[in-house]
């Protein structure tokens, strides 16, 4: 081979050599900034996520003596048993909270996202809901975990309502839907709000289950498959019980996602997200309504 | 400068050929770059969804007429699809009109569809660029409702583009969630009635393949601009288990840092997702293997053997009867396609066929 031709094949050879070498530090330095960045991001997730909890269980621990005295934390040895008196002043407020706003929603998704979960937490929220004036509550999380222990958070929903609300809580009597094809856990007789507990199986498989009894209808020629239109499908869904699309979801944890939760249900929904369920404050339930009160929907217009 | 006159200014300074074009020429900036390769190094999404909302309020913002809040949108689009080119995000999905977009005022509608007319034109006379970049069009929505024109457009683009595999380009028009999840249903009842599937072969994989989306994975990301914090009847089969992001920004706004920020969110929640995702894959695994069981013991029950004690029978049994239902699910699937390329090249014909006319 000639040597120019030789001394030529090595440089470019070099310079491919630096090329790749300049590449392969570049791409770990990218790799260590990205590290970095994503450990600084997760420390502030975790960090806010503390913060929350934390910050919530010193007001409460601070606030519970002082000004309602009806939060029954589990890490205080004292029960704090509040009296009539106090109950009624908070219904009273919770309700009045709810009709200054300009509009409240019909039915709201509690959706858990969260590896904890606290039962009593859950149960104030659901009670809250119920005091404020909202009809329809769904409690849903994406392992079908409390769709699993529904008595036990039935329970715990009549303990707190009973705390809350006090002599009146028959009033604000609720009826629990497990299943679309259950007959309700509680028949009560004047029923102010259902409570609704939801998994995956409520969501796409719902769909399907829908599916397959239209194609059973134009199987047996009862039906053509061009009958079907969204109305129709819409009231397969809605099943018997025919509870409204939620209006808004309180989505807890990190998770930005709804994670299964009523695909065909969720179209219009306001979706507002807290960083945990865990000791949250009625101040924090009633500022999610605030925002839902103060949304827009144009509805395609 | 307030960043009002700073869009207006930019607004008259983008060149009319570039304002036109579906995806911008040019490439990222030295920092966007590093940027870009900083946020590489973790997991990328594959498919990223967006809702583009703002147009209208942009236009009111800048006091301009509301056509050129949608012309800008556009234009956006086509910056942020290179964004994506260059990011490596191989497929865009966007919600471009909804079917209850047809409420709006008459003006209104016609401006967004002449504004679908010249886009869909000029997408044909960019075919070449289209084709060194691969890009393949799908436009999903029940095409009916529109003018017939815009159909014959759509199918051409679709039809050109149709086997190019480098980068997607998902456009919904006419479309809702609802109508999708709907349609599919009905292309299932449609297979029962032509004999091809049993209603017992209905599952969440046949519905996947059945939704206007079956060629594309599901969204990893879906982001929405203008600070609404709804999905508008937008893939909720889809989106299920895809990180959402909400942004408060305006889309005619949306800068290649927005873009970056929601990357970073998906990122953050990746692991987290991809483990629900599994759980959600396994247990359907196990809800079509126990529908298999039941329906081949339904089966061994009525050859009349009695009840099936047997476990080696009842095992053949289900691997026969699963063979077969994923044979019947595979012929459906095919004249479902087959049916779905008719549509697009009738429309086609008819297209040459008024053209040369």
């Amino acid at each position: 081979m000639a040597a120019p031709l030789r001394i030529g094949m090595r440089r470019s050879m070099r310079i491919t050599q630096k090329a790749f070498f300049t590449e392969c530090i570049m791409a770990v330095v990218y790799e260590f900034v990205w590290r970095m960045l994503h450990a600084l991001l997760h420390l502030q997730r975790t960090l806010l996520s503390w913060n929350w909890r934390l910050w919530r269980r010193a007001m409460t621990a601070v606030l519970v003596p002082t000004v309602f005295g009806f939060q029954n934390h589990p890490h205080n040895n004292k029960k704090l048993i509040p009296t009539g008196g106090k109950k009624s002043c908070c219904r009273v407020l919770w309700k009045s909270d709810g009709k200054s706003l300009e509009k409240l929603p019909l039915h709201i998704g509690l959706l858990i996202a969260e590896e904890e979960t606290r039962y009593t937490d859950i149960a104030n929220l659901v009670v809250w809901c119920m005091a404020v004036g909202i009809s329809y509550v769904s409690v849903y999380d994406n392992q079908g975990i409390f769709r699993r222990n529904s008595s036990r958070l039935m329970d715990e929903i009549l303990k707190q309502q009973q705390e809350l609300l006090g002599l009146d809580s028959l009033k604000y009597s609720v009826e629990f839907l497990n299943n679309s094809n259950d007959k309700p856990e509680q028949q009560v007789l004047s029923c102010q709000a259902t409570v609704k507990v939801l998994s995956p199986d409520d969501g796409k498989t719902g769909i399907v289950t829908a599916a397959q009894k239209f194609c059973q209808l134009v199987e047996q020629q009862q039906k053509r498959s061009s009958d079907l239109d969204v109305n129709m499908l819409d009231s397969m869904l809605r099943g018997t019980k025919g509870m409204p699309d939620p209006d808004l979801v309180m989505k807890f944890g990190t998770v930005d996602s709804t994670l299964g939760f009523l695909p065909w249900h969720i179209r219009l929904t306001e979706i507002i997200s807290f960083p945990s369920h865990i000791n949250i404050t009625y101040k924090h339930f009633f500022s999610a309504l605030k925002c839902y009160a103060g949304c827009e929907q144009r509805l395609g217009k | 400068m307030s960043s009002t006159e700073q869009s207006k200014t930019k607004l008259n300074q983008t060149p009319t050929t570039q304002r036109m074009s579906w995806i911008h020429k040019g490439e990222l900036t030295l920092i966007e770059r590093l940027s870009a390769n900083i946020l590489k190094a973790g997991p990328m999404p594959k498919h990223v969804a967006f809702i583009m909302d703002g147009n209208r309020r942009y236009a009111r913002k800048l006091h301009v007429e509301r056509q050129q809040g949608h012309t800008q949108g556009f234009d956006k689009l086509a910056e942020t699809l290179r964004w994506c080119l260059n990011l490596e995000i191989r497929e865009v999905t966007v919600y471009a009109f909804s079917i209850e977009n047809f409420k709006r005022a008459k003006d209104e509608v016609d401006g967004l569809m002449e504004l679908a007319r010249q886009k869909f034109s000029r997408l044909l006379d960019e075919q070449e660029d289209l084709e060194k970049h691969g890009v393949c069009i799908r436009v999903l929505g029940d095409l009916t409702l529109l003018p017939l024109d815009i159909q014959k457009l759509i199918a051409q683009a679709v039809l050109a583009t149709k086997h190019h595999n480098k980068c997607f380009l998902n456009v919904c028009f006419a479309y809702t969630s609802r109508h999708e999840i709907t349609n599919a249903v009905k292309e299932a009842a449609w297979g029962v009635e032509q004999g091809l599937i049993k209603p017992s072969d209905v599952s969440e994989f046949l519905l996947d393949e059945c939704l206007y989306t079956n060629n594309s994975p599901d969204p990893d990301l879906l982001i929405r601009t203008s600070g609404e914090v709804r999905l508008s009847d937008f893939l909720l089969w889809q989106t299920t288990y895809s990180c959402l992001v909400f942004q408060s920004i305006l889309w005619p706004e949306y800068s290649f840092w927005n873009l970056c920020e929601a990357i970073l969110q998906y990122q953050l929640n990746h692991q987290a997702l991809q483990k629900a995702r599994d759980q959600h894959a396994e247990a359907r695994v196990l809800q079509q293997l126990e529908a298999d069981r039941c329906c081949a013991a339904d089966l061994l029950q009525q050859t009349g053997l009695g009840k099936p004690v047997d476990p080696q029978l009842r095992q053949e049994a289900l691997q026969k009867y699963t063979a077969e239902r994923e044979e019947r699910v595979h012929s459906f699937l095919t004249a479902l396609q087959e049916k779905r390329d008719r549509f697009f090249t009738d429309l086609n014909k008819g297209f040459i066929a008024s053209a040369k006319a």
